[in-house]
């Protein structure tokens, strides 16, 4: 498994971090693919302008009390009919921006995204080490619900958990856990991947020497696989990591698409392009179209982005 | 002889031309029960009106025809009416129907696990004369008693008790919550609940069939943009409602038409008047400030109703001043004026009534009854925000939002309401302005508990008078009433927009209730 830190040709010099990084394989190949390097742009580009969002979008469409229902339906770059207000992506029914919204939307999506995979990833790391290092019992019982969590399709999953979840939470704090109940819902669908590749890694490292003799000098087994295992499954696990982000965006996006995720005041581009479908057949195509567009490029850079990590952090599968 | 006469039947039947007439049409909400005493919401009465049949129904321009009852009368003095009932009449199972059907039915839908029983508050008693009369007795002269009772319709004494059925069951459902035995133009095939409904013509109808149906499938599609789809391709011949902003683009298309109108219908908001604390939002347990007229008032004066019907209505509803549109009987003309939009009013009113920086609460709405019920609700939570009080929205399945409305679980509310039956300013005083009296069947939809002493002093003789000009004298006098107390906060009436394949020929009545023996497919 070509790793990182070995992969890269490591003088004795007393090289910068960033110098080293430069210097590296991984850099280069980077440099020389010009796929990696677009989506590696557009993805910062939309993470950025996500983060950022508060000082970049014109207005704050999460605040009920700035908005103007008389800009409603105004179309991109043209003066409202009554306020003589301009939007650069027009505005959707509620009269608002619909660029403000976009900016605001991503962040819930790539929020809920990320935490997803996170969660997704602490747990199926958890549960492939236990399960490739003890094997036995705990490997059959964890690897066969993971199994039966792969013959469902993953979004019916979230759905599952998500609509479970929401019959648990009292209405009044229905609003404010939505989107951390949509997180656990997505990244409950999503451990089985990570778990797979972990126990694999497990599996394999387990039995070589230098965990034998982690073993004989009395390490516990908790400091084995995190402190000696683990770091073998890092790269597969990253490469992972990325795809299932671009997934995960997308789940999100579909269970607010149906209307069982983010709530409408506060829209992630899921829910902007439920309400834009609304106005579809009557011409109002711009409230539909650019979170639309947004999402596409979102999900696909991240995707690609993934693609081309796979394949120069694990040069084998070329 | 037996056997020779149904060979004729079998080869008359075969000899017809086979002309199969399926209609599929769909609709934003699945009728929740198929129990007529059970939910009183226009999809459900709406749609088992195909099915069911009053002693009364509504003509196509709504007025009083016979229907189970061949005649009425006045009893003396207006001290009640007596029905005449129609013979030979026969349920879906092949029961005859007669007098004491009609006293259980009136047994049934008057009884407290009824949700139609406000339509009975001024009968007094039920006599059976013999088979085919029947006297209903009102506490005071009632001459809209024969009109209000349209939509209560007539279920067989036999099959409900003998399937335990014999008391509507709103929360658990029972045998008649998916199974029907009417005596309508329409017989129930298949229920299948929030999916299809599938309706088969009654051949022993008593009355003459207009349509040429010989199946008619009902499937509730949610998202309207879809039902435009559906329309669109021709897998559905007729959707109710078409979105406003779709109606333009299919008058313009090939294959479909639209039918446009003005529904009896009044959109408004309605508070919680009784409850002590505030349950949603920010300031949920802090005491009700919607208890204070003023609050009130400022929530009135802060909606931008016009805005709303410019954007979001595209221009095509009507701002509503009271809880009846202007077509409708009893309409108040002396009260026409709704509050102005004024937010700096309804700051200083708020801050006036000790609320200077505002509150939060939870505001309740349906997002699949009314057409754009969930932007409208958006749209007011925005309006609201602008003077400082800010509105949790929840937005609900209609399924969910009743029974959270029952079990007071709001701080404020949308509601929209359509007198059925007596297309009177009456019937929303009964149904929502009245204080809700359980003995008395009144006030069974005014969840906020409003109440006001002079309004439930005057309701009774607003029923009871006969001369038009001092009836609508106390009309007037309840509506100010209602008015100066904000009760509730009447937004709009919607118009209805039905789109059919141009195949299709229907009518479309005020109620906006969906007549299947009315529809013909060439």
């Amino acid at each position: 498994m070509a790793d990182l830190s070995t992969s890269a040709p490591t003088k004795p010099g007393r090289k910068g971090r960033w110098a080293r990084f430069a210097d590296s394989d991984f850099f280069y190949s980077f440099k020389r693919s010009p796929v990696a390097v677009v989506s590696f742009t557009v993805t910062m580009l939309l993470v950025l302008s996500a983060v950022f969002a508060p000082l970049i979008a014109p207005t704050n469409p999460f605040d009920p009390a700035s908005l103007n229902l008389m800009n409603g339906f105004t179309p991109p770059m043209e003066p409202n009919a009554f306020t003589q207000e301009s939007f650069l992506m027009g505005t959707d029914d509620q009269g608002r921006d619909v660029f403000s919204t976009i900016l605001y939307g991503m962040r819930i999506s790539l929020f809920v995204g990320a935490a997803a995979v996170l969660f997704a990833m602490v747990l199926g790391i958890f549960l492939g080490l236990v399960s490739g290092y003890f094997g036995g019992w705990t490997e059959t019982i964890i690897m066969r619900i993971a199994d039966v969590q792969l013959t469902f399709p993953s979004i019916l999953v979230a759905m599952l958990i998500f609509g479970i979840a929401k019959g648990f939470t009292p209405v009044e704090y229905r609003d404010q856990m939505a989107i951390w109940v949509l997180i656990i819902a997505i990244g409950l669908s999503d451990w089985v991947q990570f778990a797979r590749v972990v126990r694999g890694t497990t599996l394999v490292e387990k039995n070589k020497d230098y965990v034998a003799a982690a073993r004989l000098i009395g390490r516990s087994p908790w400091a084995i696989m995190i402190k000696h295992i683990l770091p073998n499954a890092l790269s597969p696990v990253l490469v992972i990591a990325t795809i299932s982000l671009a997934l995960a965006i997308i789940a999100e996006a579909t269970l607010s698409f149906l209307g069982v995720g983010a709530p409408p005041t506060q829209p992630s581009l899921g829910t902007l392009i439920r309400i834009g479908q609304g106005f579809l057949f009557s011409g109002e195509w711009w409230i539909l179209f650019f979170p639309a567009c947004t999402l596409l490029a979102l999900a696909l850079s991240v995707n690609l982005l993934g693609d081309w990590l796979r394949d120069a952090l694990n040069p084998r599968l070329k | 002889m037996l056997h020779r006469t149904s060979a004729l039947v079998l080869t008359a039947v075969l000899a017809t031309p086979a002309m199969a007439e399926e209609f599929q049409w769909a609709g934003r909400t699945d009728p929740q029960t198929m129990d007529p005493h059970a939910v009183s919401s226009a999809p459900v009465l709406g749609f088992l009106n195909n099915v069911y049949d009053g002693l009364v129904r509504m003509s196509k321009d709504m007025k009083v025809e016979p229907s189970l009852a061949e005649s009425w009368e006045p009893i003396g003095d207006g001290e009640g009416w007596r029905f005449t009932l129609r013979q030979g009449v026969t349920f879906h199972d092949g029961a005859a129907f007669d007098a004491d059907d009609v006293l259980f039915s009136y047994e049934r839908a008057s009884d407290e696990s009824a949700d139609v029983r406000s339509w009975f508050s001024p009968v007094t008693e039920v006599k059976v004369v013999d088979d085919f009369t029947i006297e209903f007795y009102t506490n005071a002269p009632n001459p809209l008693f024969p009109a209000s009772i349209a939509n209560w319709m007539i279920m067989d004494r036999g099959w409900t008790e003998a399937n335990n059925a014999a008391r509507p069951d709103k929360e658990n459902g029972n045998f008649a919550t998916l199974n029907v035995n009417g005596t309508g133009a329409f017989k129930l095939e298949d229920r299948q609940p929030g999916l299809t409904t599938t309706l088969v013509p009654n051949e022993n109808w008593w009355d003459e069939a207009e349509h040429n149906i010989t199946r008619a499938t009902f499937t509730p599609i949610q998202n309207p943009a879809t039902a435009v789809a559906a329309l669109l391709s021709g897998d559905v011949d007729f959707v109710e409602p078409v979105p406003i902003q779709d109606a333009a683009r299919l008058e313009a298309s090939d294959g479909v038409n639209i039918i446009r109108g003005i529904e009896t219908r009044t959109i408004m908001l309605g508070f919680a008047h009784e409850a002590d604390t505030l349950k949603y939002g920010a300031n949920a347990g802090d005491p009700n400030p919607f208890k204070d007229v003023r609050v009130r008032e400022a929530v009135a004066k802060a909606i931008n109703v016009d805005a709303i019907l410019q954007t979001i209505w595209r221009g095509s509803a009507e701002a509503a001043s009271q809880l009846v549109t202007p077509a409708l009987s009893g309409y108040s003309a002396a009260n026409a004026a709704r509050p102005s939009y004024d937010p700096d009013a309804a700051k200083a009113l708020l801050a006036d009534a000790g609320y200077p920086d505002g509150f939060g609460f939870g505001l309740k709405c349906p997002n699949d009854r009314y057409p754009n019920d969930e932007s409208v609700c958006q749209a007011i939570t925005g309006m609201l925000a602008q003077v400082g009080i800010s509105a949790e929205l929840d937005a609900m399945p209609v399924s969910n939002y009743w029974p959270e409305l029952r079990a007071d679980n709001f701080d404020m509310y949308l509601l929209g309401w359509s007198p059925g039956g007596s297309l009177d300013h009456e019937h929303p005083l009964r149904f929502l302005a009245s204080t809700p009296n359980e003995e008395k069947r009144l006030g069974s939809w005014n969840f906020g508990g409003y109440s006001n002493a002079r309004l439930d002093e005057l309701l009774p003789s607003i029923l009871s008078e006969i001369d038009p000009a001092a009836r609508q004298a106390m009309i007037d006098e309840v509506t100010a009433l209602y008015q100066s107390e904000h009760a509730y906060v009447p937004l709009y009436t919607q118009p209805l927009v039905w789109g059919t394949r141009d195949n299709i020929e229907l009518t479309q009545r005020p109620d906006n209730f969906f007549i299947l023996r009315w529809v013909t497919v060439n």
